[in-house]
């Protein structure tokens, strides 16, 4: 039909015609995890699990499942992730995002319990020899996805435990070793073989690791610390954030003395101080910009007020003070407003640095160039035998380096195979779509905490407790499922053509089917979609007579 | 969705002989409405008014998961939105009175459009007004301004007398014997003594329980087209004034035309048989359609469907421990839906409340208001039948249109042809008095006097009927 004036359309036929179509979108918790995690794909497993005759419990199961596709440490991530997939979750708008970092740790803390194996991709055996240098989350994630793709893999690490900075520098209070031991065995059943105390550089060549294997992959990661250069800095009683932590991972006493002042914003520096905390010593962070330009999480910065860690801010450290070699303390600038600009003093028995990290690697032809990091193609491309990952590419959090180590075997594998590349991500959800209004109200749950005058008394436990199975269930119920159909019924109960039929074999996210040639062009369902999955097609559909 | 057994027992409506109901509401009973419609609320509102009479506490569950405060399509809940007159009346009787906000614009008048001229004609009795109104909160894009839903508000009554609202789609009703069984898609369930059904035509839910039922049938139903036009208070107070626009054109398989104002907006309805592109732009090409938009031209509508309208009734519309009411039940044939909601949904709630909820109680308590209607619906096909006739034929449009001209220009004459036209646009009377009153002696012959005089140009012709110029519209009569 045309419109009833053609000259008051201007050509404009959208306006009075308006067909649906089915269109899966991008979800804001998955557009702002660095691994890209279906969060929603495994919310929705919990939530509609009636819908498919699932058990609470193989509900769970196929949820962690469907989390470990991209992540194989869920209990681990769960724990320590900044979870900016929580930031732009549709619920903030609402009431509170959905708590998705507890669940992927309950999900984590399942899978270990029942004991769940890895899912393996299906397919031939792959002849080809993958190397891995590196066994943090980044050389584990890749070694990961590509045994799980049935390629032989083979981790060299320099260290004699596996795991990286997640085990010799994560404090025990945020992820136990158990958790990570348990998560890390699991991934090594896939039949991955481990070379431990092999340090690349001084064991072993690049060259001769790029000989011996097809694929090679850097998961090096940035163990060196950056130091100050103010006078003072080297010699005993000042340390690095990272050296110190892992002194502490292993148990051995770093003797900080009563006072010790922390100089650093971000994760390594908040861990340090709230480690000192637990050695028993007051703690004084000094940092050089505000709280609110701390690159460490807010929620991490919290707990150390209130564990009792002092902040200063807008302090630039100029001199470390010795006395007989011993540091009595620090010389700092101070930035704020009605400081007279004199240097300013602050006692300390130690000092630990915790500015910044780099890559510490011994190997000549991959710092040959002068470059301190790696620098990479879009996937981790160095050349086609060389693929590399992690904080050996630039700092960042633990669920990139797992993120870039799962894109690098995607990338090679599809490279070893001829296969095309892995396709792009769907659209996102445009702003709005999502009607909010339509979804019942219900409060987010919180994480469970061990009541606070424990945390400094029994240091080395978990503050965080994993949720219940029950809060578990009400958190998943809460995902708005943006961007993809939940069988909310409201398309098919008020289409007036009958153009939506319920599918007799539905999986989350298909549920309906729409026949174009019914489509009346009413446009009430695409406005009846709370979750924004329908939308008005670009093209009118040839019509049924 | 659940299939099987579903509503099997629908059928088992065989009256067994001697004494009162097996199946009575009691203290605690539990009754679910599906639906919050004009029906599912004026029934919610009525069941527990007549409860709280015979102190039974009661538990009344409304379920409707749309929210009427939203604009445009998700609020909406298709129809042209028109309150007649004698129910706006007895609601009052009732002690319900409709806000200002909610109505949109008193109608004072219809303005009749054919191809031979047009008429104006004034409500009949001074104080009759119709109420336009949006069933939800106003079309798509439109400002938060002043337009409230009238299925929000009867909604908050039924609230405010104690009817629990949940914002749940029910995906299937189970009959379990002694109870019925309320699923939602969520997957939750909810057992009930009763189930009012008040989903309408244009929800699926009652498709799917005559899908599982073998003897229950749905209404027959067709086809309209309802749009809405953002034309701006002024240009409608200067082009359409609080008058019903009605167009009694030669398309065929076009039945009824009207154009309704409301408040920045002006509402469409097209009823006919089975309303297709080709009708809509032979619809829209008409003059007399063009010249009551602005300038003679037709702007671009900011929201448009295809609402379904009954053609028949439910058969039956009841079964055990479950009574069908308004649309999906049984409604007056093309008008006043919302009138018959109120009839049909009282009259339920009374059989529950004084009677009982069994098949029996339905049948001999509720069912003869349902075959009342159904009657009156053949007299009015009758009538419509007649309509189209006038329609197609100009030789009787010209009779029609002088003889409704002369009576509004004569105070004193009793204007026969204009309450007929008047009852048959606005749904006030049953189609039977409609009928009645054409079969009058005195209105044949007036009729036959006019068909004459107006196809031969006699002298006394009427002066200057009511253009659709807007300079001659005057403002409220």
């Amino acid at each position: 039909m045309t419109p009833p004036d053609g000259s008051n359309c201007g050509g404009n036929e959208q306006r009075f015609w308006t067909h649906a179509q089915q269109l899966e979108k991008l979800p804001p918790c998955q557009a702002e995890c660095p691994n890209s995690g279906d969060v929603r794909g495994w919310l929705g497993i919990i939530a509609q699990r009636q819908k498919h005759g699932l058990s609470l419990a193989q509900a769970y199961d196929r949820a962690w499942e469907e989390l470990a596709q991209r992540n194989p440490f869920p209990a681990t991530i769960g724990r320590i992730c900044p979870h900016p997939c929580e930031s732009r979750c549709t619920r903030s708008d609402k009431d509170g995002a959905v708590s998705i970092n507890a669940l992927e740790r309950f999900l984590g803390d399942w899978g270990i319990d029942r004991e769940l194996s890895l899912p393996r991709i299906e397919g031939p055996r792959n002849t080809e020899s993958i190397g891995v240098i590196g066994s943090g989350p980044a050389g584990l994630s890749f070694a990961y996805q590509m045994a799980r793709r049935g390629y032989t893999v083979t981790i060299y690490e320099r260290q004699i435990q596996p795991g990286g900075m997640l085990r010799d520098v994560i404090p025990d209070y945020r992820l136990p070793r158990k958790v990570l031991d348990a998560e890390i065995e699991r991934l090594f059943e896939l039949g991955i073989a481990v070379i431990r105390g092999v340090e690349l550089g001084k064991d072993i060549t690049l060259a001769e690791l790029r000989e011996r294997h097809d694929i090679l992959f850097l998961g090096l990661g940035a163990h060196g610390a950056r130091q100050l250069g103010i006078p003072g800095e080297s010699g005993p009683g000042v340390m690095a954030g990272i050296n110190y932590l892992r002194r502490r991972k292993l148990g051995m006493n770093c003797g900080l003395g009563d006072h010790v002042v922390v100089i650093g914003g971000g994760n390594t520096a908040i861990d340090a101080a709230r480690s000192a905390r637990r050695e028993g010593a007051s703690v004084t962070v000094l940092y050089r910009r505000t709280r609110a330009e701390m690159p460490a999480a807010a929620h991490e910065v919290d707990d150390a007020i209130i564990e009792g860690v002092d902040f200063t801010f807008r302090s630039v450290p100029t001199s470390v003070l010795r006395k007989d070699a011993a540091v009595t303390g620090i010389e700092y600038h101070c930035k704020r407003a009605g400081e007279t600009g004199e240097p300013m003093r602050m006692a300390a028995d130690a000092i630990i640095v915790a500015i910044s990290q780099e890559p510490d690697w011994q190997e000549p032809d991959l710092s040959s160039d002068g470059h301190k990091w790696l620098h990479t193609e879009e996937d981790g491309r160095l050349a086609n035998d060389l693929w590399a990952g992690g904080d050996d590419r630039g700092p960042g959090i633990a669920s990139r380096s797992v993120a870039q180590g799962r894109f690098a075997a995607e990338a090679a594998h599809a490279q070893l195979r001829g296969e095309p590349r892995p396709q792009p991500a769907p659209q996102p959800v445009g702003a709005g779509k999502v009607k909010v209004d339509y979804y019942e109200e219900q409060e987010r749950g919180e994480t469970r905490r061990r009541p606070r005058d424990e945390w400094l008394g029994q240091p080395d436990l978990e503050i965080d407790l994993t949720i219940s199975s029950e809060q578990a269930c009400q958190e998943a119920a809460r995902c708005m499922s943006c961007g993809l159909c939940f069988d909310c019924h409201q398309c098919v109960m008020y289409c007036n053509a009958g153009g939506y039929s319920a599918l007799e074999d539905t999986a989350p996210g298909r549920y309906f089917d729409l026949t174009l040639e019914l489509c009346e062009g009413c446009g009430k369902c695409i406005e009846l979609c709370p979750c924004g999955y329908l939308e008005a097609r670009e093209e009118s559909p040839p019509r049924m007579d | 969705m659940t299939s099987g057994d579903g509503l099997g027992a629908l059928g088992s409506i065989v009256t067994e002989p001697g004494g009162g109901s097996q199946k009575t509401l009691t203290d605690g009973s539990r009754i679910a409405v599906i639906g919050a419609g004009p029906a599912g609320s004026f029934f919610s509102y009525f069941l527990l008014k007549m409860a709280d009479t015979m102190a039974l506490d009661l538990t009344v569950d409304v379920y409707e998961p749309r929210q009427f405060c939203e604009r445009g399509p998700a609020g909406c809940n298709h129809c042209g939105g028109i309150v007649s007159e004698s129910l706006v009346q007895r609601l009052a009787t009732e002690g319900i009175a409709l806000p200002d906000d909610v109505v949109q614009r008193g109608i004072e008048s219809y303005t009749l459009h054919m191809d031979v001229g047009d008429v104006e004609i004034a409500t009949p009795v001074e104080e009759r007004r119709i109420a336009a109104i949006y069933r939800g909160n106003g079309p798509r894009n439109s400002e938060p301004l002043d337009t409230h839903s009238f299925d929000g508000y009867l909604q908050q009554l039924a609230s405010q007398r104690g009817a629990n609202l949940i914002r749940r789609m029910v995906t299937d009703v189970v009959d379990e014997g002694d109870r019925m069984r309320v699923q939602c898609v969520d997957g939750s369930s909810e057992v009930y003594e009763l189930v009012a059904l008040a989903s309408g035509v244009n929800s699926r839910l009652e498709a799917d329980v005559e899908e599982r039922s073998r003897q229950f049938k749905r209404p027959e139903r067709t086809k309209t087209f309802i749009c809405e036009f953002k034309l701006g208070r002024e240009v409608i107070r200067e082009t359409l004034g609080p008058s019903m626009h009605v167009f009694l054109l030669d398309i065929p398989r076009l039945e009824f035309a009207a154009l309704i104002p409301k408040g920045d907006y002006a509402t469409l309805c097209l009823l006919g048989d089975d309303i297709d592109e080709a009708l809509l732009d032979q619809f829209f090409d008409s003059p007399e359609v063009k010249n009551c938009f602005p300038g003679g031209e037709i702007p671009m509508h900011v929201c448009h469907c295809s609402p379904r309208i009954n053609l028949s009734s439910a058969k039956p519309p009841f079964a055990d421990r479950m009574v069908m009411i308004g649309d999906c039940g049984t409604t007056r044939l093309f008008k006043d839906g919302i009138g018959a909601a109120y009839r049909t949904a009282k009259a339920a709630a009374r059989t529950a409340i004084f009677h009982g909820v069994s098949a029996e109680d339905f049948e001999a308590h509720y069912w003869p208001l349902c075959r009342k209607m159904d009657a009156d619906n053949r007299i009015g096909k009758l009538v419509f039948g007649v309509g189209t006739l006038v329609q197609r034929s100009r030789f009787a449009r010209r009779g029609v249109l002088r003889m409704t001209t002369l009576e509004q220009q004569q105070s004193t004459r009793q204007r026969r042809m204009s309450e007929v036209l008047w009852d048959l646009f606005s749904g006030s009377a049953p189609y039977r008095e409609v009928l009645l009153r054409t079969l009058h002696p005195v209105y044949i012959k007036d009729l036959v006097w006019n068909l004459v005089a107006g196809n031969t140009g006699r002298a006394d012709k009427p002066q200057d009927a009511v253009g659709s110029e807007g300079e001659k519209r005057h403002d409220t009569p």
